[in-house]
């Protein structure tokens, strides 16, 4: 599945969040990262985020898409940091 | 979901923040998710220290190193993840007693054979003109039983392969593209740069394949084990030769995705040059991303997972449980 990643935390946890999302998915702006992964994958991501968040004070929100099928994704601006999913170097 | 990842360009590898930062020469950095990759396949000039070794280890992740003509130069392989002496004991048994190891070698033959046939078929179908060829093939397949050497094998192989490069100029209907005769080390004209550049790629494919299983890819059937290479990923890469190289091969030729401007001669040979090598890569990739409905699982099956059970089912075939049957494809 398509999982695209948002946070919204205190700035005392931003790069530990940061870091762990980068494990899993492409950074592609401030706070929001997005790539392809297994069920297990998420769930794995899902669990080392919640071990790093406060859950009082931080909010990290999923967009779940089953494919990409139905996304279109338009900029304006400068462009991405990463184009996720590319296989080349 | 593991992907591969193909480094194109210079720069250094390294770890960072537990997972992989690519730096490029002009200093700009790109992360890699680790969780998500399953392979890196190193093209450019990369720099490595050992602290990303032993971090690809922990994360069995092969890196695979070509050298300037995208030949294949070695790979670093994680620590075993899989190790059984009992199966390591049975393959062994098989490639010692002769009968044993000729079903083998005879199965992955026939299994080249009958999807070459298939792949032919397929152009026959759509009004290329194969029909002698293909008996011709049929004629060779009853061949196989009465080939009592791998050596006698090889030759039926051989001479069926010949036949079917043959075929490839009626398939490719460009002049720009003879097929004229396979030269291999090197490559002599870009249809041969093409099949040399494939299947470089589909035996290294397999062979981090069998590196997810408890098979030992030192010991193959077909080809004859020697001092150094790994052969188990050259025969079990026959099987898929055909279905995989040859098809991605034509569809790039026939879409005019590749052109004579993607290749380079040099003093020793046709080669690929990079952005003609990325286009088949991209190509080849997506090849082993479709699925087909398995006709045992009834469900969807990519041509990846594909060539990771045909190695399940030869561990099957070594236990004793199943004996072997080659893939072939359906259409």
């Amino acid at each position: 599945m398509y999982v695209i990643m948002v946070y919204d935390v205190n700035v005392k946890r931003v790069v530990k969040v940061l870091k762990v999302g980068r494990k899993y998915l492409e950074h592609v702006q401030n706070s929001v990262l997005e790539g392809e992964l297994s069920p297990a994958q998420y769930k794995k991501l899902k669990h080392e985020v919640e071990k790093t968040i406060d859950p009082e004070e931080d909010t990290v929100r999923f967009y779940l898409l089953r494919t990409t099928r139905y996304l279109t994704t338009e900029e304006l601006g400068l462009p991405s940091r990463n184009e996720p999913d590319s296989s080349f170097l | 979901m593991k992907r591969p990842v193909y480094i194109f360009n210079a720069g250094e590898l390294q770890r960072q923040q537990n997972t992989l930062r690519f730096t490029l020469a002009d200093g700009k950095r790109r992360f890699v998710p680790v969780e998500t990759t399953g392979e890196i396949h190193v093209f450019g000039e990369v720099s490595v220290n050992t602290k990303l070794l032993v971090f690809l280890a922990q994360n069995a992740i092969p890196l695979h190193v070509y050298n300037y003509y995208g030949y294949w130069s070695g790979s670093y392989m994680p620590r075993e993840q899989y190790v059984s002496g009992y199966l390591t004991l049975k393959q062994a048994e098989h490639y010692l007693d002769h009968e044993m190891r000729l079903v083998l070698a005879r199965a992955f033959v026939r299994g080249a054979m009958e999807n070459m046939e298939r792949v032919l078929g397929y152009y026959a179908r759509r009004g290329v003109e194969l029909d002698g060829q293909l008996a011709e093939i049929a004629g060779k397949k009853e061949s196989l039983p009465l080939a009592l050497t791998t050596e006698e094998l090889m030759a039926v192989e051989g001479g069926c392969r010949d036949l079917y490069y043959g075929c490839w100029d009626g398939i490719v209907k460009s002049e720009e593209f003879r097929f004229e005769k396979r030269t291999r080390r090197p490559p002599a004209n870009r249809i041969n740069a093409l099949v040399s550049f494939g299947n470089s790629l589909l035996y290294v494919t397999v062979l981090s394949e069998i590196h997810r299983t408890h098979l030992d890819p030192r010991i193959g059937f077909l080809h004859t084990t020697n001092q150094r290479r790994y052969t188990l990923n050259l025969d079990v890469a026959e099987v898929f030769k055909p279905i995989i190289v040859d098809r991605v091969i034509f569809s790039l030729l026939n879409r005019g995705a590749i052109q004579a401007k993607h290749f380079h001669k040099g003093t020793e040979g046709v080669f690929l040059n990079e952005s003609g090598r990325k286009t088949f890569i991209e190509a080849y990739e997506t090849r082993l991303k479709e699925t087909i409905k398995h006709p045992k699982l009834g469900r969807p099956v990519s041509y990846r997972r594909l060539i990771r059970m045909e190695l399940y089912k030869l561990e099957k075939h070594l236990m004793g449980d199943e004996p072997y049957e080659p893939f072939v494809s359906r259409w």
